[in-house]
């Protein structure tokens, strides 16, 4: 063999290459075998003379390296991306020029010595037209749309979400939050194009968005980017001495395709962190947001711009019977925020089709000032507390419980605080407090106000208002009874209703004495006595000297009990309630059988029977008699268990 | 040293996807045209039959040029027909978004696809475009479509130049990528260039131009033959269609940098990254249609990035699979169970064609962080086709690709930043002309063969009209 560009000795430097990259097996050839070298200069003929020159010299030192290095420099040259610039550059140079001689002449399979056949290659374009008798190649039929024979929006959805929970399920979380990370800087980066619309569908002050929409969704999207591999990695768990030898493990898995449910009051907040919770999870998500603050296309861009595929998450714009259809489309779990009423008709139709549902309802949370609280600061907090988001929260101050002794000096420092409140649905952030974003809402709140009067309360301010317009002023109200709507039922909007009470015993009752359970908040000096207080208090999270913090704090779970709903979401526990939760045991494969299998003897009973006396008794010499016992039995039942009952 | 005494009325330097209809137009018009081509004559019989010879004889360089850094390969078609004898020759008709941003870009008040329209027109009247059949789409064309369809992405059937390509008798477009061994593929060869050479246009095949210069109101023009013959042409216009290295690369070797700063400037490749993915049922990606769909999403657009399904002959396969040795055979013989997805970016990032010392090509390309956030992402859409679709393994191709080659001649008002005018005319330059793939002022992010036939035909008819024929 010989070639008009390659000396002797350069070409056995190739096909010493060439053998390492091509070392043959049962069904091809070696490269050597194959005899492709043969061709040599129907590429070297063509090739830039730099090109071919750096070739020629590679090949001369691969003729005499001994075959380990130049496997070794083979090897390296696979490294590039490991290796500084230049280094990398001539890495691939290597790579890309012995690999290119290599491969062109072998895999060309110019002499068909049957490389093509057992790589499964038979790409041909014939000149002529069929001959003769020769079949033609069966053409398939026109390809069907996904989800083409979906009834419903809904359940148009959720067929194309399930299909493409294919593919969510199969990344790892770390490849999930990198979506969840992308979505973040969007929102950070477009924040003011996102005031804008959550202000065109609220109604709310542009301060109200920025510092709860904005700010709580980009501190948990940043909580659960960065925690949400760790807690969603397979655990450890413990597994009992009588299990010896094994392990236990709880896995993280997704549930499939979840239902979110979301209410009006926080459209952006409630969207972003129940879907990327979802997401991060692995499920795929079907997101209903209310008909009053849909935020038209907005979740779609964004999402789309973190190039989140399209059916991860599918959003179904409708009203409560839009809601209806996407549980009866039967999601994997269902997760709702919003009204009592609401969340009692789901978790009705969601029980008959047994698909869980983790409900976050409504609230009527009480305040509790002790005597010794500093009256300005709690004042300040009330206030924020009662007409954050214009009082439109399920977290929102609704009933505010001053103990006596400073009862008269809280409630002018309150009064005066809230006359000096600005409220406009503005666009440079200088207002405290939006408008109302329902008329069905205002008219709850006027008829609270009206039935309060009517019992009693004296309104010390905010009497301005006309009982009509979603311009609802702070109001704050005295000489409130147990027994009027505004102590009882949720309001949900900017009433402070304030009442007066002596002692910790009368305070925890009364603030106990409601069919809700969300949260709380406990104001005193005396820590001790704000955690004795807050540990008594029947509802999901309590903010002690503070208020409405429990749920800004992602790291923390929320929910509530009693009316307020149940489950948890955010937190560990929020991203688990994603989760289908696998309980797996692992156990070596061998020869052994064990004791708890067949067959059951006297024998084996009396050695079981003993070996629990051991294992659970308070004797000290236990943990030794367990062992004796314990081999004892395993060597019976294994014996008995491969011999049969009858020895 | 030969030299012909006839004084013609233009040469045309370069027989691909431009210079075919340059000339076309040219010849048509009356105007007396030589066409010089460093690439082989071959039609559909004597088109290289493997893998190896196609690489060798119809691509500069024996098949593929690097880059400085060796991370991106290039494709330079030499062959007479150039690009559209080797290419897939899908053709997209530009949207919004890229003329856009190449009015912006160069200044250039046509770059409209409403004014375009009438171009893209003329083009459409020299070759049979069709929507690739999707009756005979293959396995990795299913894998395209239920992948997108799984996640929710949009996608388009392609268009392509073809005619005739007896899918229903087994045939696959794949082997086309040598020369269409059936004249379906509507290569120059067989339209533009055929009705060129009809009308009287003189082709000169395996002739290397080195040197060009402008004097005295005409050009001249030097090369070699094959068998290193040296010939002289002279002309009263000069048509460069070398493509965008080429064009580059001849005018910086002629020394014409010095009066365009901008030259060898603003190149883009649209870096191509094929993925592959293993099925355990054969997916037989390279059978009947090679390509059948592309993105048609309007974010994947956006983010600058889009796909389609492709795949390629066992070298360029072998070459995209890392590693060596068994484990690489192993992969090799699993060729029917890949499908494979194309990633291809539409670099923002201008690389630079230079030539070094000796007058060997020295390209500057590399992707910076907007780009190669371009490239993932389009990876990360590709993982979840694959994954939606069941694959088992994902394997990432080693090399990047890069052929559309554009740029190096950026069309633009003045000579700062630009080398060609909206006249198609080098700066500073009444008889020199390029309206092939190195005017691009900007990576169109689409498949550019197309809207060079526009370019090409609109530039001939102003050439004419500029003549008064
Ligand atoms: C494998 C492949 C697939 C592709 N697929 C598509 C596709 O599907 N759709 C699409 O739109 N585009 C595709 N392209 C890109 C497209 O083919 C090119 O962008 C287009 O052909 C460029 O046209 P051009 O006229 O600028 O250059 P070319 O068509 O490349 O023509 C330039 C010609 O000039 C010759 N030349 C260069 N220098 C000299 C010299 N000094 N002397 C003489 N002759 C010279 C070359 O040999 C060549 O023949 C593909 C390209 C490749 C390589």
């Amino acid at each position: 063999m010989s070639s008009r560009n390659l000396s002797a000795a350069q070409l056995s430097g190739l096909v010493k290459a060439g053998d390492i990259v091509i070392p043959g097996d049962a069904e091809l050839p070696s490269f050597s075998r194959s005899g492709a070298s043969a061709h040599v200069d129907r590429m070297f003929d063509y090739m830039h003379d730099s090109d071919r020159d750096g070739l020629k010299l590679l090949f001369s030192i691969f003729n005499v390296l001994p075959a380990f290095l130049l496997r070794g420099i083979l090897k390296l040259s696979e490294k590039d991306k490991a290796l500084p610039g230049p280094l990398g550059a001539a890495a691939r140079m290597i790579n890309v020029g012995v690999k290119g001689v290599v491969m062109t002449l072998y895999y060309s399979d110019t002499d068909q010595v049957g490389i093509n056949q057992a790589i499964g290659w038979d790409a041909k374009c014939d000149e002529l037209d069929l001959p003769e008798g020769v079949e033609e190649v069966a053409a398939k039929e026109a390809p069907q749309a996904l989800a083409a024979a979906a009834s419903s929006e809904a359940e148009r959805a959720t067929m194309l979400a399930r299909a493409g929970a294919a593919a969510l399920s199969r990344l790892s979380v770390k490849e999930r939050s990198a979506y969840v990370a992308s979505l973040r800087d969007i929102v950070l980066r477009r924040r003011e194009q996102i005031i804008d619309r959550i202000q065109a569908d609220t109604a709310k002050s542009r301060s109200d968005a920025l510092m709860s929409e904005i700010y709580g969704v980009l501190e948990a999207l940043h909580w659960l980017e960065k925690r949400a591999p760790k807690l969603l990695a397979d655990r450890k768990q413990y597994t009992p001495l009588s299990m010896l030898g094994k392990s236990s493990w709880t896995w993280y898995e997704p549930l499939g395709t979840v239902l979110i449910i979301s209410p009006w009051n926080y459209p952006f907040i409630q969207a972003l962190i129940p879907i990327a919770s979802a997401l991060l999870a692995g499920n795929t998500v079907i997101y209903k947001p209310s008909e009053h603050t849909p935020l038209e296309g907005l979740i779609e861009e964004l999402l789309a711009e973190a190039q989140v595929p399209p059916n991860w998450v599918r959003i179904v714009y409708g009203d409560g019977s839009t809601g209806a259809q996407c549980v009866a489309a039967r999601p994997d779990k269902v997760f709702f925020t919003g009204s009592t009423r609401t969340g009692r008709k789901i978790a009705a139709q969601a029980s008959e089709l047994l698909v869980p549902v983790e409900l976050e309802l409504g609230g009527k949370d009480p305040m509790i000032v002790f005597a010794d609280a500093d009256v300005q600061r709690a004042a300040a907090g009330a206030l924020w507390g009662a007409l954050t988001n214009t009082g439109q929260s399920c977290t929102s101050v609704e009933r505010l419980y001053v103990e006596r002794p400073i009862y008269d000096a809280f409630k002018s420092e309150l009064t005066r605080q809230a006359e000096r409140i600005v409220q406009a649905v503005d666009s440079d952030g200088s207002a405290d407090i939006g408008e109302m974003t329902t008329g069905f809402q205002v008219e709850i709140v006027a008829r609270h106000l009206e039935d309060a009067r009517a019992k009693g309360a004296a309104v010390l301010c905010g009497e301005q208002w006309d009982g009509k317009s979603k311009a609802i002023p702070p109001i704050v109200l005295d000489r409130v009874s147990d027994d009027m709507l505004l102590a009882v039922e949720e309001s949900f909007g900017p009433l402070i209703p304030l009442m007066p009470f002596d002692g910790e015993e009368e305070v925890i009752a009364r603030a106990n004495d409601s069919e809700y359970g969300l949260t709380a908040s406990v104001w005193s000096k005396d820590l001790e006595r704000a955690r004795r207080v807050a540990r008594r208090l029947a509802c999901g999270g309590v903010s002690i000297n503070n208020v409405m913090l429990t749920e800004g704090n992602p790291a923390l779970p929320f929910g509530g009990v009693k009316n307020s709903g149940f489950g948890r979401h955010k937190g560990e526990h929020g991203l688990h309630g994603f989760c289908n939760i696998k309980s797996v045991l692992i156990d070596k494969d061998s020869n052994k059988i064990e004791a708890n299998w067949y067959p059951y003897t006297t024998e084996k009973y009396r050695l079981f029977s003993d070996l629990l006396t051991h294992l659970f008794g308070r004797r000290r010499s236990a943990l030794i008699k367990f062992a004796a016992t314990g081999m004892k039995l395993e060597k019976y039942s294994d014996k008995a268990g491969k011999r049969g009952r009858e020895q | 040293m030969s030299s012909t005494q006839d004084i013609y009325d233009a040469i045309i330097i370069g027989a691909g996807t431009s210079g075919s209809y340059v000339a076309l137009g040219l010849v048509q018009g009356g105007m007396k045209c030589l066409m010089l081509e460093a690439g082989h004559d071959f039609d559909k019989n004597s088109y290289p039959q493997s893998e190896l010879d196609a690489n060798s004889q119809l691509f500069w360089g024996g098949g593929v040029e690097l880059n400085s850094s060796a991370d991106i390969g290039f494709l330079r078609p030499k062959v007479v027909g150039g690009g559209s004898v080797v290419n897939q020759a899908l053709m997209d008709r530009f949207d919004d978004l890229a003329f856009d941003s190449w009015r912006e870009a160069s200044g250039v008040d046509y770059f409209t696809r409403e004014y375009m329209e009438q171009w893209y027109d003329k083009a459409a009247e020299q070759i049979s475009i069709q929507t690739v059949p999707e009756a005979y789409r293959n396995g990795n064309a299913d894998v395209f479509r239920n992948g997108f369809e799984a996640n929710g992405y949009c996608y388009a059937p392609l268009q392509r130049a073809q005619k005739d390509c007896g899918h229903a008798q087994g045939n696959s477009c794949i082997v086309c990528l040598g020369g269409c061994k059936r004249d379906s593929k509507q290569s120059t060869p067989i339209t533009g260039l055929k009705r060129a050479r009809e009308a009287g246009l003189e082709l000169r095949a395996d002739f290397e131009v080195e040197h060009i210069e402008a004097r005295d109101g005409e050009v001249r023009v030097g090369g070699r033959g094959r068998d290193g013959s040296p010939s002289n042409y002279r002309a009263r216009r000069l048509v460069l269609a070398a493509g965008a290295i080429g064009n580059s690369k001849l005018l910086l070797a002629s020394g014409f940098q010095s009066k365009l700063p901008a030259l060898g400037h603003n190149f883009h490749t649209h870096p191509q990254y094929m993925n592959l993915a293993l099925y355990e049922e054969p997916v037989d990606a390279f059978k009947g249609p090679l390509q059948s769909y592309k993105s048609a999403d309007h974010h994947f657009r956006h983010s600058g990035f889009k796909l389609e399904n492709v795949f390629a002959p066992p070298v360029a396969i072998a070459m995209l699979i890392p590693g060596f040795g068994r484990l690489h055979q192993r992969y090799m013989k699993k060729m029917r169970h890949f499908a494979c997805i194309e990633v291809a970016v539409r670099d923002s990032s201008p690389g630079r064609i230079r030539l070094k010392r000796n007058g060997d090509l020295l390209i500057e390309k590399t992707l910076n962080d907007e780009d190669k956030r371009r490239r993932d992402n389009g990876r990360d859409a590709l993982r979840n086709i694959f994954y939606a679709t069941g694959a088992s393994e994902i394997i990432e191709g080693n090399v990047a690709i890069g052929l559309h080659l554009q740029g190096g001649c950026n069309m633009g008002l003045s000579g700062g930043h630009s080398v060609t005018g909206p006249d198609f005319k080098l700066h500073g330059y009444d008889n020199i002309y390029t309206a092939d793939s190195s005017i691009f002022p900007n990576a169109p992010g689409l498949n550019p063969a197309f809207t060079i036939m526009a370019l090409s035909i609109k530039a001939a008819a102003d050439i004419l009209a500029e003549e008064g024929r």
